[in-house]
């Protein structure tokens, strides 16, 4: 069995596309949310990303190529040029492990609106534009990866999933380099009026969009939708050692589960189930960790359940578990956003800082946890730091990562 | 325009105005009896490619023609479908 640690980081994210500067603007507590779609009935907050597709793809190439594809093909280059490329990897052991809850949204509305309310003509290349396994195929096809690639759609969890499942791949030795992350771009009028019908985004007074998401606070009222992707290289500490690579983190525990009790509501005891799973197979008791990225969507009940699973796992050693939910500050990115998460939390570790949970102010009384109150906290003796997903579908993810 | 009857219609240039503004490929780094694949232009680009050029000369290529490899034969495809279709 081979000890895993995080060798690369990439992101395209609502706060930009280097990693670092992007866990700056996290630090300092800037929100990227705005209103979006003025056009649209109701408002509705979002992330978006700022993205110049240019930097990675001619125009030719561009053919076919949904954004949610784009993203994945940005940050999983910067995670392997942050690795400092792929070496000598035989391309038969390197491995793509992507999460996506959607695909390419914009392909499949630009149909729609094409082929029902318009021309009546759907552009050929819908069908490869938008199949959610788009984004890992692109990965592989432009680094060369003939191992597993595999993508994983559970929602909210999808990433975190892959990224587990990628983490289990290098550990039994099965791969010896995986770009484990996800990405996701559905911020289109479609979309933003299911996620509006379903009741789960925040409200907000007229250029208040920013702050809109509060999680764990008492007003809270949802989420803000986000896109982007985020990749980590993954591979046994043995080779990145021999090959002098820098560490940022080791993946030491992480674990997979479901509710099985409901398709949306959330079950603290499936929660707690995989809480307690990484954290056994990291070998480290709930005092030893130091940070956790919460899943924290601001929903009314999502935020009291994941309150009740953290304060039944970590029992008296709450208090010394720091927790924030970035979502506040980037959004929900859905398929990607337990990649995102996962990022956050190796750069917390690495840096020793933890990003605030923002936008709450006053506390759900309802919700006692220790919350990262304020920008620019630092955490000198941070160890261990956890991140976790809990999806629609009830699949729920932790990942677990320890200084190395 | 004015061929006034003669045969000299080609749909070459308009094509090759074309990939360069879609494509951003110039029209001189493009052999037109060359394999269209050679500059990057695989099956997928052209099947997109074919699709705009059907709507922007409000024209159907038939099927048996998606498969052209050069873009001289592209262009008298479109060429001859122009001309039956437009009659």
């Amino acid at each position: 069995m081979h000890e895993v640690v995080v060798t690369g980081l990439g992101t395209v994210s609502p706060h930009g596309d280097d990693a670092d500067a992007m866990f700056s603007a996290l630090m300092r507590g800037e929100s990227a949310v705005r209103q979006v779609f003025p056009e649209l009935p109701k408002p509705a907050p979002a992330a978006t990303v700022a993205f110049d597709e240019s930097r990675w793809f001619t125009k030719l190439q561009l053919a076919g190529v949904d954004r949610v594809s784009q993203f994945a093909v940005a940050a999983a280059d910067l995670a392997l040029a942050d690795a400092g490329g792929k070496a000598d990897v035989d391309p038969e052991r390197f491995a793509v492990f992507a999460g996506c809850g959607m695909g390419g949204a914009a392909a499949l509305e630009a149909a729609y609106r094409a082929g029902i309310g318009g021309s009546g003509r759907v552009p050929p290349l819908t069908i490869p534009a938008f199949m959610p396994n788009a984004p890992a195929a692109h990965v592989a096809l432009r680094n060369g990866a003939l191992g597993p690639v595999l993508t994983y759609s559970v929602a909210c969890a999808s990433s975190a999933a892959a990224i587990a499942e990628a983490a289990k791949a290098v550990q039994r030795g099965e791969v010896d380099l995986a770009l484990a992350g996800g990405s996701e771009a559905l911020i289109v009028p479609g979309v933003v009026l299911a996620w509006q019908a379903m009741q789960t985004l925040a409200g907000f007074q007229p250029g208040e969009a920013a702050t809109s998401c509060r999680p764990f606070a008492r007003d809270r009222s949802g989420f803000a939708l986000g896109e982007g992707a985020a990749f980590l290289v993954l591979e046994s500490a043995e080779r990145a050692r021999r090959r002098g690579a820098r560490a940022y983190a080791g993946l030491a525990g992480w674990s997979l589960g479901c509710d099985g009790t409901h398709l949306t509501k959330p079950d603290a005891p499936g929660q707690q189930r995989v809480l307690r799973g990484a954290l056994r197979q990291a070998g480290l008791q709930p005092a030893d960790v130091g940070y956790c990225n919460a899943h924290g969507t601001a929903t009314r009940i999502g935020d009291g359940v994941e309150c009740d699973a953290l304060a039944t796992v970590w029992g008296a050693a709450l208090d010394g578990l720091h927790v924030s939910s970035t979502k506040a500050l980037h959004g929900h990115l859905l398929g990607a956003a337990g990649a995102l998460e996962a990022l956050i939390t190796v750069l917390a570790l690495h840096r020793r800082q933890l990003p605030p949970n923002a936008h709450c102010d006053p506390v759900d009384p309802g919700c006692p946890l220790n919350l990262v109150r304020q920008p620019g906290t630092a955490a000198p003796q941070l160890q261990a730091a956890i991140s976790s997903s809990f999806a629609f579908g009830g699949t729920n993810a932790a990942l677990l990562f320890t200084r190395v | 325009m004015g061929g006034n009857g003669s045969r000299t219609m080609s749909s070459l240039t308009e094509l090759q105005d074309l990939i360069q503004q879609k494509y951003g490929l110039d029209p001189a780094a493009l052999d037109p009896n060359a394999s269209m694949r050679g500059s990057g232009i695989d099956s997928l680009a052209l099947v997109e490619f074919l699709f705009e050029v059907e709507d922007r000369y409000a024209i159907s290529v038939p099927d048996e023609y998606s498969n052209v490899d050069t873009l001289a034969d592209l262009a008298a495809v479109i060429d001859k479908v122009r001309a039956s279709q437009t009659a």
